[in-house]
C-alpha cells in the first residue's frame, strides 16, 4: 500500500515550486559525470531537498541540501527523480 | 622535520589556514577550488613543511585538480595528514576524511569554520568528534587564526602512529581487500616504492580509483589485481543482493558518518543562512540579476579607469616624470656618467618601465575589485546567472570565472579552467581566456583612450572587455561545433554562504597579483626596454643614428606593410606589436621610447599626431586580440601538453585580430570616420 501513495507523489526536481521540498528517490538517469559531483556533495538517494528559485531564461535551478546550495541545469533536473513531501 | 599534507573539501577555508599556519600568503577565494596546484610553504617556529592541495571531495577524481590530491597520497605523501573540515557542512566533508583515516597514516582534524556553525546553531562537539574518529579534533576559526597554534603544537605531538580508524565492509569486500592488499604488498616488497596503505589501496582499487590504478608500482600484477576485483562482485551480490562494489563502499561510509554526526551534531536550534538568502533573492533574480552583474562590471570599470584609477595614476606619472627623472638626471650627472649612460638610464629605463608603471594604481584597483568578488561568494553566483549563455555556445556556466579572473591576469586564469568537470570545457576555455582582456593591456587602452575618447573613456573601454567577450562566445560556439564535438556540457555549481571579505586578506590576495606585475616591470619590461632603447638607436650605419634608420625601423618596418589595410602601417606601430609579444605593456613602453615622450602628456600628444582616432581604435582592438602574450603561450603549453593547440591558440588569435582590425578599419573608412 505504501507503494502506491509513493506512486502518488513521485515526481522530478524540476517540477517543485520554489519553496517546495522533495526526497530524492533516484539519481539513474543522470549524466554519470553530475552524478558523482552531486554524491559528493551529499546529495543521494534519501537526501531531503528544498528548491530554492529558478534562474532567467530557464537557467539553472538552485536546491538546498542540508544546508549547503547547489546549482544545476533545469534539464538535469527534470531527470532527478524526487517524491514531494 | 616531517612533510605534512593539507586535505579538505573544496572552500572550506584550506588556503586560509595554510597562509596562517606558514608565513607565506596564498590567494584566497570564496569559490569551489581556488588552489589549482600544490604548494608548499614551512610551517610557523619551522616545525616541518606543509602541502596544500587542490581541495577535493572524495579521493576518487573527477577534474584534473582532484586528480593531483589523489596521485601526490600514492607517490609522494610521507607524512602525517592534516585534514580540515567545515563545521557547518560536517557530514559532507566527513566523506574525505574516512578515506584518508583508512590512508594508513597519522591524521589530525581541523573543525574550522566553528563561527558560522555556530551563528547558524548547529553545535559540533569536537570531544565526541575525536572519541568516533580516533583522532586529534582542533576547533579553528582559521580566517581569524583562532586554534592555529593548537594547531601547529597538536601536528608537533602527533607522532608517527597510524590512525587506528576502520570501517567494515562486510565479508566479501573485506576478503576481496585483504586479497588485492597482499598483492599490492608483494609488489611493494618486491623493491617498488608506494607509499601507500596497502588496505587502503585495496579499497580504492574496489571503488575504481583510476588516478591510484595508474599510480601502482610497476611490478603490481594488474591482471590478477583486476581479476580479483571482477571476482568481488558476484560475491558481494551474494551478500547484499546489489553486485556494485563502489556503491557498497559509498553506502557503509555514508551509514558511519550519518551515525557519527548523529552522536557530535546537535542541529536543535538550526536556521537557515538568512542573510545568505536575502542577498540571493536579489542578486540572482530572474529579472535583476543580470542586469545587476552588468551594472557590477561597469562600475567596476568606472571606478578604474575614471573615478578613482586614472586620477591616482595622473599623480604618480607626475611624480615619476617629474622629481624621480629630475633625480635620477642628477643623481647621474653629478656621477660622472657618460651622456650614453644618461640617454639610456633617462630615456630607455625610465621611459620605457615608467611609462608602465604609472598604470599601477590602476591594475591595482582592478585586482582588488576582482578579488573581493572571488572571495565574497559571488564568483558562483556569477556561473549561475551566465550559464544559459554559456550552454548555447556549448560551455559549462563555470567558465565564466577563468573569464573573469582573466580580465586580472590570462595565467592564473587558464589555471583555474582546471576546476571544470569536463575535457571540452577546459581545453576550449584555456583556448578562449586570451581574448579576456588582460590587465596588461589595461595600460595601451588607457594611453589611446585618454587621447581620442576622453569624454567617453570607460565606456569604450568597456566595449573593448565586452568584445573580448563576444568574441570569445562566438568562437565557443564555432569551436564546439567544428574542432571539439563531443557530449554537451554539465554544470553543477556549489554556492556557499556570502562572507564579508576581510580587508587584510583582500589586501594580501591583491598585493600577490600586484607583486607579479612589478616584478614583471623589474624583468622582462625592463629587459624589453633596453633592447628597444639599443635597437632604436642603432642601425646599419652604427650607434646613433636617427631613429627612421634604426634596425627597430627595418625590423617593424618589414611587417608594416601587411598592416597597412588596418590602418596603422607604420615602423612605430609595427614595432610596438613584435615587443608587445613579450608582454603587453611593453607595446607602451615602446612607444615612449620611440617617440621619446618626457612623460603622459608629451607621448599623448605624440600619438595624436600619429593616428587618426579610427587608426587608434583599429590598432587598440588589434592589441586586444592579436597574440597571447609569451607567459600566457607558455602555460597553455602546459594545460594542454600539446603543441598544436599552443599554436592554434596562436594562430587563431592573429587571424581573428586581422580579420575585425580590418572590418573595423574598412567599414569605419566606408562609413565616414577618419
Ligand atoms: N567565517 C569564517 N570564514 C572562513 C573561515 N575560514 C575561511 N573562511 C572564509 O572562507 C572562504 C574560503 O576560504 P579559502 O581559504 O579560500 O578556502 P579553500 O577554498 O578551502 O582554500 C574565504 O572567504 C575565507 O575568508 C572561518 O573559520 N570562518
Amino acid at each position: 500500500m505504501r507503494k502506491s501513495t509513493e506512486f502518488q507523489t513521485a515526481a522530478v526536481l524540476a517540477d517543485i515550486r520554489p519553496g517546495g521540498a522533495a526526497v530524492v528517490t533516484a539519481l539513474h538517469r543522470i549524466d554519470p559525470l553530475l552524478r558523482r559531483r552531486l554524491n559528493d556533495l551529499g546529495v543521494a538517494e534519501g537526501s531531503r531537498l528544498t528548491v530554492r528559485r529558478f534562474g532567467p531564461f530557464g537557467g539553472p535551478l538552485t536546491f538546498e541540501c542540508a544546508g549547503q546550495l547547489v546549482g544545476i541545469r533545469r534539464f538535469e533536473a527534470s531527470r532527478l527523480e524526487v517524491a514531494r513531501t | 622535520m616531517s612533510d605534512y599534507a593539507l586535505l579538505g573539501n573544496p572552500n572550506t577555508g584550506k588556503t586560509s589556514l595554510f597562509n596562517m599556519l606558514t608565513r607565506s600568503y596564498e590567494t584566497v577565494g570564496n569559490w569551489s577550488g581556488v588552489t589549482v596546484e600544490k604548494r608548499i610553504g614551512t610551517l610557523r617556529g619551522k616545525a616541518g613543511r606543509i602541502v596544500d592541495l587542490p581541495g577535493l571531495y572524495s579521493l576518487l577524481p573527477l577534474t584534473e585538480d582532484e586528480g593531483v590530491a589523489a596521485r601526490f597520497l600514492m607517490e609522494e605523501a610521507d607524512g602525517p595528514i592534516l585534514n580540515i573540515v567545515d563545521a557547518s557542512q560536517l557530514e559532507r566533508n566527513l566523506y574525505l576524511t574516512m578515506q584518508l583515516l583508512e590512508y594508513g597514516k597519522p591524521v589530525m582534524i581541523g573543525l574550522n569554520m566553528v563561527d558560522v556553525a555556530r551563528a547558524r546553531g548547529i553545535d559540533v562537539d569536537a570531544q565526541a568528534l575525536r572519541r568516533e574518529l580516533g583522532v586529534p579534533v582542533v576547533p579553528i576559526v582559521a580566517r581569524k587564526g583562532t586554534g592555529c597554534s593548537e594547531v601547529l603544537r597538536g601536528l608537533g605531538e602527533l607522532g608517527r602512529a597510524p590512525a587506528s580508524f576502520r570501517l567494515d565492509y562486510g565479508p566479501a569486500l573485506e576478503a576481496a581487500a585483504a586479497d588485492i592488499a597482499g598483492m599490492v604488498g608483494a609488489a611493494a616488497a618486491a623493491g617498488a616504492t608506494s607509499k601507500a596503505d596497502p588496505r587502503w589501496t585495496a579499497l580504492q582499487l574496489l571503488e575504481g580509483n583510476p588516478a591510484v590504478r595508474s599510480a601502482l608500482p610497476q611490478t603490481a600484477d594488474l591482471a590478477a589485481i583486476d581479476e580479483r576485483i571482477r571476482r568481488a562482485a558476484p560475491e558481494l551480490e551474494r551478500e547484499t543482493g546489489g553486485a556494485d562494489s563502489a556503491a557498497h563502499i559509498r553506502q557503509v561510509r555514508r551509514q558511519r558518518i550519518a551515525e557519527i554526526c548523529g552522536a557530535v551534531v546537535d542541529r536543535s536550534a538550526q536556521h537557515d543562512h538568512t542573510a545568505t538568502e536575502r542577498i540571493d533573492s536579489i542578486v540572482t533574480h530572474r529579472l535583476l540579476g543580470i542586469p545587476l552583474f552588468l551594472a557590477l562590471m561597469y562600475l567596476i570599470f568606472k571606478l578604474t579607469f575614471d573615478w578613482l584609477g586614472s586620477v591616482l595614476s595622473d599623480v604618480l606619472d607626475g611624480f615619476i616624470s617629474g622629481p624621480l627623472s629630475q633625480w635620477i638626471s642628477y643623481a647621474l650627472t653629478s656621477l660622472g656618467a657618460a651622456p650614453f649612460t644618461q640617454a639610456l638610464v633617462v630615456d630607455g629605463i625610465v621611459g620605457g618601465v615608467g611609462g608602465v608603471l604609472v598604470f599601477l594604481p590602476q591594475i591595482f584597483i582592478l585586482f582588488l575589485l576582482i578579488s573581493f568578488i572571488e572571495d565574497s561568494g559571488y564568483m558562483s553566483r556569477i556561473t549561475l546567472l551566465m550559464d544559459r549563455t554559456m550552454e548555447a555556445v556549448g560551455l559549462s556556466g563555470k567558465a565564466f570565472i577563468p573569464f573573469i579572473i582573466g580580465f586580472g591576469c590570462n595565467v592564473p586564469a587558464i589555471m583555474a579552467a582546471r576546476t571544470m568537470e569536463q575535457r571540452k570545457d577546459r581545453l576550449l576555455t584555456t583556448l578562449l581566456v586570451p581574448l579576456m582582456s588582460c590587465s596588461a593591456r589595461l595600460p595601451v587602452y588607457a594611453l589611446f583612450a585618454g587621447v581620442f575618447f576622453v569624454s567617453n573613456r570607460a565606456s569604450v573601454v568597456m566595449g573593448l572587455y565586452v568584445l573580448g567577450m563576444v568574441l570569445a562566445l562566438a568562437l565557443a560556439k564555432l569551436f564546439s561545433r567544428t574542432l571539439l564535438k563531443s557530449e554537451p556540457s554539465v554544470f553543477v555549481v556549489e554556492l556557499p554562504p556570502y562572507r564579508m571579505p576581510q580587508l587584510l586578506s583582500l589586501l594580501r590576495m591583491t598585493w600577490e597579483k600586484v607583486k607579479g606585475f612589478l616584478r614583471k616591470a623589474g624583468t622582462i619590461i625592463l629587459a624589453g626596454s633596453v633592447v628597444i632603447w639599443f635597437l632604436s638607436n642603432t642601425g646599419p650605419g652604427g650607434f646613433g643614428v636617427d631613429m627612421n634608420d634604426s634596425f627597430l625601423a627595418y625590423i617593424g618596418g618589414a611587417l608594416s606593410t601587411l598592416l597597412i589595410p588596418l590602418g596603422f602601417g607604420t615602423w612605430q606601430a609595427g614595432a610596438a606589436l613584435i615587443t608587445g609579444f613579450m608582454a603587453k605593456e611593453i607595446v607602451v613602453s615602446t612607444m615612449n621610447i620611440i617617440y621619446q615622450a618626457p612623460d603622459m602628456a608629451g607621448l599623448e600628444h605624440q600619438v595624436a599626431l600619429a593616428f587618426t582616432p579610427l587608426q587608434a581604435f583599429s590598432f587598440v582592438v588589434f592589441i586586444l586580440l592579436y597574440i597571447p602574450c609569451l607567459a600566457t603561450v607558455g602555460v597553455i603549453r602546459k594545460e594542454t601538453s600539446s603543441w598544436r593547440w599552443t599554436f592554434f591558440s596562436m594562430g587563431y588569435s592573429l587571424a581573428l585580430a586581422y580579420l575585425v582590425s580590418l572590418l573595423l578599419y574598412q567599414g569605419g573608412h566606408l562609413l565616414g570616420f577618419v
